[in-house]
């Protein structure tokens, strides 16, 4: 392999390194590499919902399937933008009133749902010490969260134990967190050394 | 005194330097740390290979993006392969705009590989993969899917009518999907488990970066999710598994990154245990 | 042997003259390759109509074989439901679609077939079987072309419709107003004036303690929200727990910054400091200008209050709201320059950075605990009180589990296993 000829690995290669490059210290080529990235995505995602929200959700309904259903929905859409007139304003709850209301009928049922399932899966369906030291896990971390009674006696000594399984459940994310981050870092150098540099395969 | 001094006033700069030459030189001279499997990653690709039948349907979130695409970009190519050497049907679906850019390079990339390996049998855009088009709601996508996929996108990510593509023969919503492998790093893994999951009993994986990855294991324990990738590791055991089988020719892009990955861990152990000893040495000094 | 043979001989001459245009078409009627050949079918329930299930039960052997599934109306109009189905898969779903009228509606009784085969089934083959004159009324063995396809008899008339309620989820319907229930109690049990008792934060004792050893070296505070909106459960309670700080602050006279991610976050700051400096007796202190808007951009945001840490050298940070991949570097800055830490955020993967980087953490829930614990309003206090108890609730399910499942599967008594599947049940909605 050797050094890319694509005009954009060499344009993605040289904006990677001037992020980089705050590493050693802030300077005006990690300035423009991030407000490039900010207006980029802002860009593409306003083209994005343009394409996939307006024209395939209203606009083609509407004049090619004459279904003027679609018309509630684009009303309600529309309201929120009585937000910017100061003694209209309050019409933009109807919509959110929609929304939160619809939102929160969905979402209980099945947050009830998921909450269940998570309690089942705390009982053990054979006896190990794993299981064991799941329920214990569990139930002491939940004392810990437990705001109504002062943690002392024996309330303290069990919260004292969720306290610790919080804890170790930190360092497991910690440990895990590092590792991401290199990933990400041997992610854009894979890049660089392979896809631009051609040094390795 | 005078080495614990040099180590608490160290400037980071150093340490960004060496663990770069951490993550270089491996890739300069592999040394093939060993590999072993694990169980989450293992029970997907077994419920790939094994219990979904030809022209069985593999659905893949793609709702990550750049930022942590080291680690799922791999997943989302090696999952879809996987599931085009068992002549599997693979979908594509994204709640965020620019999950789908990821998934359309994921899908560019593994045709192209997939197509150059085994020339006998040739895959095709919409015809055995494609992605359905962004669509803005997230969980109301996700709840929508649950009653009609096609009529929750209407066109695939390329300007096509759903209605009027081969791979979406027979596919009215998650009934006719075998396995969903949701690939994210944010909570959105959650909508999915709880939507998709809870209320449809679509069968899922996940695949997550690794900064979720001690989140989610609950998930797996309750079996609401039936296996997970984890990070780049998760990614490299799994093109562990598929390279095994030898059909698919494509960049292991994530095996090659586990030696910088190790030296890397390495690196960072060594840095933690000297900051604790400068630490208590210090501590002590001032307690005297 | 003899008996078979001359049945097939009748049958091919038969056959012959019956579909005399499908010269190589035998059928065998009423023969079936095994004891118990037949599908059955029924209406999906809890469903919103719309839905059959069929489904089907053959011996293992034949897992690698293909089932092919039709259906009939009221009007003996024919059609294919799905084609090549492996039989391992065990059955299908019948389902309507707004774009196919031809599919299933409800109210309407439907009659279905199986065809098993070795090989997938041959079109003409399936289209001779639907197609209204023929039908495929007869069930048994047909040799079409020389491959064989099984054919099963009619199931009974089948009905979908639509259901009510989805009784699998009657627990989540019993738990939901349970909890409405408990809620509401302890929310008129703490609006009729009752004193509903809530712990110490240790995080929040901590507060003056970092307050005043600032002041006495002549240094700010700085509050840092994180990347909230005030839309954000973390957000508010970082504001409420600001309103405790900048009481603290006014009263040892000491300056409080406040760099702000989101305008309207910042206005809603400068409000509650305004406010709290009122309340302290000290509104002259009160400078609007030290609540500041840096930048939208999260990380642009981190290095603004990243620098302005560098500059200002508080003696006290506070990092109370939402913070995500940001929360390292500000966390490891305010270190740095030997600040007091207090921190708190829900999010699980930011805590183990505040953790060893701050002094105190406020981890996940207790926040919003200690925003209560600030405020004491009933409103709030009721619903921890409430919350509690369901904590309870959940622990003692999980205890009763253990228990019965040490019962059950430790010592294998069988009215404990029964007793755990009924609570097993009854969880997995």
């Amino acid at each position: 392999m050797a050094i890319a000829t694509n005009f954009w690995i060499w344009i993605a290669a040289l904006l990677t390194l001037a992020i980089y490059s705050f590493l050693y210290k802030d300077n005006p080529f990690y300035k423009f590499a991030e407000y490039l990235l900010v207006g980029i995505s802002i860009g593409y995602g306003i083209s994005v919902y343009w394409h996939n929200t307006i024209i395939t959700k209203v606009y083609n309904p509407l004049v090619y399937d004459k279904n003027f259903l679609v018309l509630i929905p684009l009303l309600l859409g529309l309201l929120m933008f009585s937000r910017f007139f100061k003694n209209v304003s309050y019409l933009s709850r109807i919509p959110i009133a929609f929304v939160v209301g619809a939102g929160t009928g969905l979402s209980v049922p099945s947050s009830f749902e998921f909450l269940f399932k998570q309690v089942y899966a705390t009982m053990p369906l054979k006896l190990d010490f794993g299981s064991l030291i799941i329920v214990v896990g569990v139930i002491s971390t939940l004392v810990y969260f437990f705001f109504s009674l002062e943690h002392k006696g024996f309330v303290g000594r069990v919260s004292r134990v969720g306290i610790t399984f919080i804890m170790v459940a930190f360092g497991a994310a910690f440990g895990y967190t590092i590792m991401a981050r290199v990933s990400l870092f041997i992610g854009r150098i894979q890049f660089l050394l392979s896809d631009w540099l051609g040094i390795i395969k | 005194m005078k080495f614990i001094n040099f180590i608490s006033n160290l400037d980071k700069r150093w340490i960004y330097l060496i663990l770069a030459l951490c993550i270089i030189i491996p890739f300069l001279f592999p040394v093939g740390f060993p590999m072993k499997t694990t169980p989450p990653v293992k029970s997907i690709y077994d419920f790939i290979e094994d219990s979904i039948p030809e022209g069985g349907v593999v659905l893949i979130g793609a709702d990550y993006d750049p930022s942590t695409m080291a680690e799922l970009h791999p997943m989302a190519k090696v999952i879809a392969a996987h599931a085009l050497s068992n002549n599997l049907r693979v979908l594509f679906v994204t709640l965020y705009p620019q999950g789908a850019g990821m998934a359309q390079d994921a899908i560019d990339n593994v045709l192209k590989e997939w197509n150059k390996s085994n020339p006998e049998n040739q895959k095709q855009l919409g015809k055995d993969i494609t992605l359905l088009a962004y669509v803005p709601g997230v969980s109301a996508v996700v709840l929508k899917m649950g009653e009609d996929i096609t009529q929750t996108f209407n066109e695939d990510g390329y300007g096509n009518k759903l209605s009027e593509l081969e791979v979406m023969k027979g596919i009215k919503n998650y009934n006719d999907i075998n396995l969903m492998v949701e690939l994210a790093g944010s909570s959105v893994v959650l909508t999915w488990l709880i939507y998709a999951n809870g209320r449809y009993g679509l069968k899922m994986g996940i695949g997550t970066t690794a900064v979720s990855a001690a989140e989610y294991y609950s998930y797996l324990q309750s079996k609401q999710a039936i296996g997970m990738l984890g990070g780049l590791k998760g990614a490299a055991e799994y093109e562990h598994l598929l390279d095994k089988k030898n059909v698919y020719g494509g960049r292991k892009d994530a095996s090659i990154g586990m030696d910088a990955q190790s030296s890397a861990h390495i690196f960072f152990i060594i840095l933690i245990i000297l900051g604790n000893i400068a630490y208590f040495v210090k501590k002590r000094k001032e307690g005297k | 042997m003899l008996k078979r043979t001359l049945l097939l001989i009748v049958f091919l001459i038969l056959s012959i003259s019956l579909f005399s245009e499908n010269d190589s078409l035998i059928f065998l009627e009423n023969q079936t390759p095994f004891e118990g050949f037949a599908i059955t079918g029924k209406d999906i329930p809890n469903d919103g109509g719309g839905g059959i299930e069929i489904e089907w039960s053959f011996p293992d052997s034949l897992d690698n074989f293909f089932l092919t599934v039709l259906r009939k109306d009221e009007a003996g109009n024919n059609s294919i439901v799905a084609t090549d189905l492996l039989v391992s898969s065990k059955q299908v779903r019948d389902v309507s679609s707004e774009e196919d009228p031809s599919r299933v509606k409800d109210g309407t009784k439907y009659y279905y077939t199986g065809i098993l085969s070795k090989k997938m089934v041959d079109e003409d083959f399936l289209n001779m079987l639907i197609s209204k004159e023929n039908g495929y009324s007869k069930n048994g063995i047909y040799i079409f072309n020389n491959d064989t396809f099984y054919v099963t008899a009619e199931t009974d008339a089948i009905i979908s419709k639509a259901s009510w309620f989805n009784l699998s989820r009657i627990p989540v319907v019993i738990s939901l107003i349970l909890i409405s229930f408990v809620f509401l109690y302890y929310l008129n049990l703490a609006k009729s004036g009752k004193e509903l008792y809530i712990r110490k934060i240790n995080g929040l004792d901590a507060v003056e303690e970092a307050v005043g050893r600032s002041t006495e070296m002549g240094k700010p505070i700085m509050y840092i929200l994180g990347i909230g909106y005030v839309t954000d459960i973390p957000t508010i309670a970082g504001l409420t727990i600001l309103s405790r700080v900048s009481k603290k602050v006014a009263e040892y006279e000491t300056k409080i910054l406040v760099p702000s991610y989101d305008p309207v976050v910042m206005t809603t700051a400068q409000e509650v400091v305004k406010e709290a400096f009122t309340e302290a007796g000290r509104p002259d202190l009160y400078n609007k200008n030290d609540i500041m808007y840096i930048t939208q951009d999260q990380f642009g945001y981190a290095a603004g209050v990243d620098g302005m840490m560098m500059r200002e050298k508080p003696g006290a940070v506070f990092l109370q709201g939402l913070f995500f991949a940001e929360s390292l570097i500000l966390a490891e800055t305010g270190h740095s320059i030997g600040a007091i830490q207090i921190s708190g955020t829900t999010e699980t993967a930011q805590l183990p950075f505040f953790v060893a980087a701050c002094d105190y953490t406020l981890i996940g829930e207790e926040m919003m605990a200690a925003s209560v614990y600030l405020q004491k309003e009933p409103m709030m206090l009721g619903s921890i009180a409430a919350e509690d108890l369901l904590k309870v609730f959940i622990m003692v399910l999980i205890i009763v589990g253990f228990v019965l499942s040490i019962f059950a599967y430790g010592f294998n008594i069988g009215i404990f296993k029964n007793l755990f599947d009924l609570l097993a049940r009854a969880l997995q909605v």
